[in-house]
């Protein structure tokens, strides 16, 4: 079954070698345009605007907190213990809240922190200490053939990740509106255009509490009585 | 190549995404404990959530922003539901191992 699945998921893949290079190509301008930084000079924008050039400091932030969402990600899916796990995926949405802080998305970067390191994981964290269970064999791939199949995925997705760089497109708007990602305009948008989605969310977040109550109480639905009592 | 790494462009952002997104597939298909196969889905939303806002940041557009925030909303839903099934799960079986979990096989 497994390998029913592994083997759907090349073929995505196979397809997607296909069909994203074609679209790529379309788009794309092959060569790409050598900056040199220590000579640019500084983009002048309009009132109300701020410059989003391409700097030192961003590159840097951006690949360490890359680096470390990436590794932590391993860590997390490796981790024999769920504790670890659930401590290298904290650290993990940190880091890819600090990458949406470097996209200009700060309201989004601290509902990540407060939502996803902060609820989230404290969830996670008390149901593992309530089932709390070393497993014998976390793996479950054996023999030579997954090994294999993994590998060539592996050589596949890096191939695709480093041509995808290296044919990246310049940023084509240096200057970003001082509005962006602020609370206040995501704020204009979710209450104007998108109120239906966000009211239809809320009533979903009440259906996924009372289910989750419903499937995690401790006395049986069908037993005698009903309304099962105070939990105990 | 010094290009790719101090110019940081919507690729970079795409291909991290592409990256965690790999990282929760070969999670949730290889792990055996159901929490950690949840952990995985999570950080697959996490990877599509990237790519919203990096898409949102080139395009100037704040609608990704509104989609992200209703992908986490969903997300915090779909943790609680799961977590209460991984739960009951383990209160009938004394296990929470995926590979084990056969009741509707036959």
């Amino acid at each position: 079954m497994r390998g029913l699945a592994l083997a759907a998921f090349v073929a995505a893949a196979a397809v997607g070698a296909v069909g994203v290079p074609a679209v790529a190509r379309a788009q794309v301008q092959p060569k790409p345009v050598i900056v040199d930084l220590g000579k640019r000079a500084p983009v002048q924008c309009a009132a109300g605007n701020t410059s989003t050039a391409p700097s030192p400091a961003r590159a840097i932030f951006f690949w360490a907190f890359a680096i470390l969402a990436v590794a932590g990600g391993m860590l997390t899916i490796s981790r024999r213990s769920a504790v670890a796990a659930v401590m290298w995926l904290v650290a993990t949405f940190l880091a890819i809240a600090a990458a949406y802080v470097l996209l200009f998305a700060h309201f989004i970067a601290v509902i990540q922190v407060l939502v996803y390191a902060g609820a989230i994981m404290v969830l996670f964290v008390f149901v593992i200490m309530i089932l709390n269970k070393e497993e014998e064999e976390p793996w479950a791939v054996r023999g030579i053939f997954g090994k294999g199949l993994a590998g060539l995925a592996l050589l596949y997705l890096v191939m695709r990740l480093v041509s995808v760089l290296y044919y990246a497109p310049l940023e084509e708007r240096p200057c970003i509106s001082d509005q962006f990602g602020t609370t206040l305009s995501l704020g204009k948008t979710l209450f104007s255009t998108y109120l239906f989605p966000f009211e239809a969310v809320s009533i979903v977040l009440l259906i996924a509490v009372v289910g989750a109550l419903v499937l995690a109480h401790p006395k049986h639905i069908h037993e005698e009585g009903g309304d099962g009592g105070a939990p105990s | 190549m010094s290009d790719i790494f101090w110019n940081v462009s919507l690729a970079h952002y795409l291909a991290l995404a592409g990256v965690l997104f790999a990282i929760g597939v070969v999670g949730a298909l290889m792990r055996r404990n159901a929490l950690i196969v949840l952990m995985s889905v999570e950080l697959m939303l996490n990877a599509g959530n990237v790519t919203l806002i990096a898409f949102a940041r080139r395009l100037q557009d704040m609608r990704g922003h509104a989609l992200a925030l209703i992908v986490i909303a969903l997300a915090a839903a779909e943790a609680a539901v799961g977590l209460a099934i991984v739960v009951s799960v383990f209160r009938a079986t004394r296990h929470a191992n995926v590979d084990r979990l056969t009741n509707l096989k036959n």
